[in-house]
């Protein structure tokens, strides 16, 4: 019995380790690199996303799903269509809030956390945020994909966010999930699908 | 003569004023037999539910939106979260009717006239035993009177279907603030509004099923 027990745990650690092995300094700079090459072709991107908020104390995630729109440089629409119709649009220094129907608007001028959300939410989709300044950075690799772990040194983000992790697909080297943690226990996970890169955009979409 | 007449005046005029007040609640009703004495309400009573909803706040003209889930983490407490739609959290806590703590709170909403508000708001939004010491009636409902400490709830239960559709949690002197539910099934409440009389402050929770 002891030993099914040792055998079941290597088996299981073992498995854990397969599931995340650490890059080699090689592979970092050339997992970097094609992120890039990628995430600089990006002029306009849409993606449908399925929003999972995981707390421990729940029986179920709360999931929550819509479309995301960027247009460079700085155009950003964040859209909830299920289960209610919530969009933000990040534009000209100003949030533009859309709650079922209900307008409103927040001027955010220079504020510094919000302009580092807005290139936290472009960066976390496009996969280029490889920022040393801003994060300490770990890059591991899983089965066809890759994976990197954003801590952020500001203590004002750090407040909010405890990690960044953002999934890669291995063969795009675009980004397929993105998980905020906020503590061990809680986080967000958000998974995107059916990403569209460079079709034409129209500003109006941004009207909110 | 015509100061003590004046003076007499005055003294009613109050006097009047206080009693009036003092009714403020119940003026409008009329007193009948205790029918029972104490209620249970339904809502936020499943265990094994996470009560989820969209939730709207306005405080003296600012709108804030967001997510609001209670659940029953045991026979005496809730847990309440409320997060951003992106699902930041901006204020978690534990609440039963005699205890109280904050698991966390964002900074920028970290004032103790808001935790307290918040909650009185919250325990009796999750209130479940009442016990009642009067009883009145108007054309569409029951309404019940539960001594809570120095002020008193109110229970509005419809004669129609008996359910509880309004909680007014008030002073000797005054209304504080009103918990309107609107409920399909009398488990369950759909829609919830929290409307303070004396500050400016509106709490409208609408349930949503996640997908």
């Amino acid at each position: 019995m002891k030993t099914k027990i040792a055998l079941l745990i290597l088996f299981i650690s073992g498995n854990l380790f397969a599931q995340e092995q650490k890059m080699t300094d090689a592979e970092i700079a050339s997992f970097k690199q094609d992120v890039n090459v990628v995430s600089k072709k990006i002029k306009t991107l849409s993606t449908d996303f399925v929003q999972y908020k995981h707390m421990d104390f729940l029986s179920k995630d709360i999931e929550t799903s819509g479309k995301m729109v960027f247009k460079e440089p700085n155009l950003l629409q964040w859209q909830y269509k299920k289960p209610y119709n919530y969009s933000i649009v990040f534009k000209n220094g100003k949030i533009l809030i859309n709650d079922e129907g209900k307008k409103s608007a927040v001027d955010i001028g220079n504020s510094k956390i919000f302009g580092r959300i807005n290139k936290l939410i472009v960066g976390s989709v496009s996969g280029n945020m490889f920022d040393d300044k801003e994060f300490t950075i770990s890059y591991f690799k899983l089965k066809g994909q890759n994976l990197a772990k954003f801590i952020p040194k500001d203590a004002a983000l750090k407040k909010y966010i405890k990690q960044i992790e953002l999934t890669f697909d291995k063969e795009e080297a675009t980004v397929v999930q993105v998980k905020l943690l906020e503590s061990s226990e809680d986080y967000t996970r958000i998974v995107l699908k059916n990403k569209v890169i460079n079709a034409k955009i129209d500003d109006s979409v941004f009207n909110n | 003569m015509q100061k003590s007449t004046i003076q007499f005046l005055i003294i009613n005029c109050f006097l009047a004023l206080f009693i009036i007040s003092c009714g403020s609640v119940t003026k409008n009703y009329t007193p009948k037999k205790r029918d029972k004495t104490s209620y249970q309400a339904p809502y936020f009573s499943d265990s094994k539910k996470d009560y989820v909803y969209k939730a709207n706040i306005t405080v003296y003209g600012n709108e804030l939106s967001g997510i609001f889930i209670a659940k029953k983490i045991n026979d005496t407490t809730h847990r309440i979260v409320f997060t951003t739609e992106f699902g930041n959290k901006l204020m978690d806590f534990e609440i039963s009717d005699t205890s109280f703590k904050v698991n966390s709170i964002v900074s920028e909403l970290d004032r103790k006239i808001l935790i307290n508000t918040l909650k009185e708001d919250f325990r009796l939004l999750l209130k479940k035993e009442y016990l009642l010491q009067e009883q009145f009636e108007n054309d569409d409902y029951n309404i019940y009177k539960s001594e809570d400490g120095k002020r008193d709830n109110y229970l509005f239960l419809s004669k129609k279907d008996q359910k509880l559709e309004k909680v007014i949690h008030s002073s000797p002197t005054k209304e504080k603030f009103t918990v309107l539910f609107s409920s399909e099934n009398n488990i369950f409440a759909e829609n919830i509004q929290i409307i303070h009389q004396n500050i400016k402050l509106k709490i409208e929770l609408h349930y949503f099923r996640s997908e």
